[in-house]
């Protein structure tokens, strides 16, 4: 039953281009599956390891502007770009993480806090290598030929497909790790951190380890969104809000879930872009409000809730 | 020699506005363990609130703090009642993702009737900065800096005089005792909360002929504020009221002798140093 639930996501998710094709619905979904990307990214740390971080917006940034960079100074394309922004990301998150793994809970959360703002500041004022406030465009992306035609970069479509691969990656990633050592421990960890510690656990490895691969995701999502926007600056890519947004995502979808991240993005993203259509500001009222009502009645997220719902039912 | 001396006291002008928030900010931690995110927003409120007041009732915006304080009092005890209150068991974290949800609420609720326009306030009397001894005192500005020590007096003789404050004091040492003391907690902890974002609001009050408005003032402010409760100690007052000081000296320092594009992140570095070597806070009084 529930592998035929998920063959069937995952033939609806390549198939939803063909469904439903209107530019708007493909920009909605392009924006849910980003934003799953991201809220499955900051799960793997929040959620498995339970550690508040406020300052993930760094990676995606780091990601973002390694794409941005390496496609516009050296000439490499945005594919190859992208993963190699996603493993610039994860090395930037080594330092962070033993700086800030020093500290706990709350503390923790508002360190990140910190130095994300210190990493934007950076980017905004090193105007040799990121142009400052005035930000990086892309005009045009580099022909490639698929299946004997040229992708046409003009149509939403292509990159639908891109970011769908990414998201079921970051969605396996999870998977995977919920059944690993590396997730065993991270949840140890969640519990309480002194006996991880007390049975032997490195917590600081552990943590950073489930840091880097959390920047990994965050830096790869960065690299699309400059790939499908084809502009960026410090303040879209390495703003608080980011940061933000992407812990609602996933608290509201559910922790620790594997599908949590999804199913936060599905609800918020999708309210949240109709809003900005009809009233252009303000599309996250709802994204707070959702963050209350969640944290209030549904601890554990939406998908926890459900989930545990259709367990019953079973 | 003279730059060095306009420096600072520049920095104590606005330090003394960032002391007040930190002040808000640190009660309502000692006491109920809340980190709140929410408490730029509050700060914002302030400031759009004097704007409202020039705008349309026509009152000088230093005059119009006397209706906004007991307003956002009221809104604080509302926000405690009937938002906080059962969250807080929950534990820190919890908090600190329900207060982010509250403050991504408030901002964009502002964000919708206000619109993202940047506004400025304009003063009449405000044109030439007063200049004695050759230093450059901003007028509202220096006016601000009068009102916000006049407040922050006021609330230290409230901590430490009157038996609501020592109840407050109390709470924040030792919830349990003080309970057992005979002390309410509960109403403690709305007076606490309430008197903390009446804070925050007449700060914002102050500061709004100083700065642009504009509804996510709050993020950049509730950074600035968690920089100035850690130097302080989380938790103190005079913690708080030296941190937001020191936080004003340095920023304009930094400023004048590093460079203005990086004198936002010296209070950051600053911030993560003395949390990671001295996470009591400078004076080693906070709790951790």
């Amino acid at each position: 039953m529930r592998k035929i639930i998920v063959a069937l996501a995952i033939l609806l998710l390549f198939a939803a281009p063909w469904i439903v094709s209107a530019p708007f619905f493909v920009h909605l979904m392009i924006m849910v599956l980003m934003w799953t990307v991201l809220g499955a990214s900051w799960n793997i740390l929040g959620g498995f390891t339970g550690q508040v971080s406020f300052g993930h917006a760094t990676f995606l940034g780091a990601g973002a502007y390694t794409t941005m960079i390496l496609y516009l100074k050296l000439g490499i394309a945005p594919w190859y770009g992208i993963p190699i922004g996603g493993l610039v990301a994860a090395l930037i998150a080594l330092p962070i993480g033993f700086i800030c793994f020093r500290l706990r809970g709350p503390y923790f959360a508002l360190s990140t806090l910190a130095v994300a703002e210190i990493i934007r500041l950076v980017a905004l004022n090193w105007e040799s290598f990121t142009n400052g406030p005035v930000g990086l465009l892309i005009t045009t992306l580099p022909d490639v030929t698929f299946r004997g035609e040229s992708i046409d970069w003009e149509n939403k479509i292509p990159f639908y497909y891109i970011i769908a691969v990414i998201a079921l990656a970051s969605i396996v990633a999870t998977y995977i790790m919920s059944r690993t050592r590396l997730g065993a421990y991270s949840l140890a960890i969640r519990e309480d951190i002194d006996s991880a510690e007390a049975i032997g656990i490195n917590t600081v490895q552990t943590r950073v380890a489930a840091l880097s691969l959390s920047a990994f995701f965050a830096g790869v999502a960065g690299g699309f969104y400059a790939m499908y926007f084809r502009y960026i600056d410090p303040d879209a890519v390495f703003s608080i809000a980011l940061s933000v947004e992407m812990v609602f995502i996933a608290v509201v979808g559910g922790l620790t879930t594997v599908a949590g991240p999804l199913i936060g993005a599905i609800v918020l993203v999708t309210f949240g872009e109709t809003f900005r259509q009809i009233f252009l500001v303000g599309h996250l009222i709802f994204y707070g409000l959702m963050m209350m009502i969640v944290i209030r009645y549904l601890p554990e997220g939406i998908w926890g809730k459900l989930r545990r719902w259709f367990v019953a039912r079973e | 020699m003279e730059t060095f001396v306009q420096s600072i006291v520049s920095g104590l002008l606005t330090g003394s506005l960032y002391a007040m928030i930190g002040v808000g900010l640190t009660v309502i931690f000692g006491v109920m363990r809340i980190i709140n995110m929410a408490h730029g927003d509050m700060v914002m409120f302030g400031m759009y609130g004097a704007f409202l007041s020039i705008t349309f009732l026509k009152i000088d915006p230093f005059l119009s703090i006397v209706l906004w304080i007991p307003i956002a009092f009221f809104i604080g005890v509302f926000i405690y009642r009937f938002l906080l209150k059962n969250i807080v068991p929950g534990g820190e974290l919890n908090t600190l993702l329900y207060t982010a949800g509250l403050s991504l609420f408030i901002a964009n609720l502002v964000l919708l009737i206000a619109t993202g326009d940047y506004r400025t306030i304009k003063l009449k009397y405000a044109i030439m900065p007063l200049r004695p001894f050759g230093i450059a005192l901003p007028i509202p500005l220096t006016i601000a800096f009068g009102m916000a020590i006049l407040i922050t007096v006021a609330l230290y003789w409230f901590l430490v005089r009157t038996d609501t404050g020592r109840a407050i004091r109390a709470t924040s040492q030792e919830p349990e005792a003080a309970a057992l003391m005979g002390v309410n907690v509960d109403r403690t902890a709305i007076i606490t909360f309430a008197l903390g974002t009446a804070l925050a609001c007449s700060a914002g009050v102050l500061l709004a002929p100083s700065l642009y408005l504009y509804p996510t003032v709050g993020e950049i402010l509730v950074a600035k504020c968690f920089v100035i409760v850690v130097l302080g100690g989380l938790g103190s007052v005079p913690g708080a009221i030296a941190g937001g000081l020191l936080l004003g000296v340095v920023e304009s320092l930094g400023a004048v002798y590093v460079s203005v594009p990086y004198k936002d992140a010296i209070g950051f570095v600053i911030f993560l140093l003395v949390l990671l070597f001295r996470p009591s806070g400078l004076f080693g009084v906070g709790k951790s």
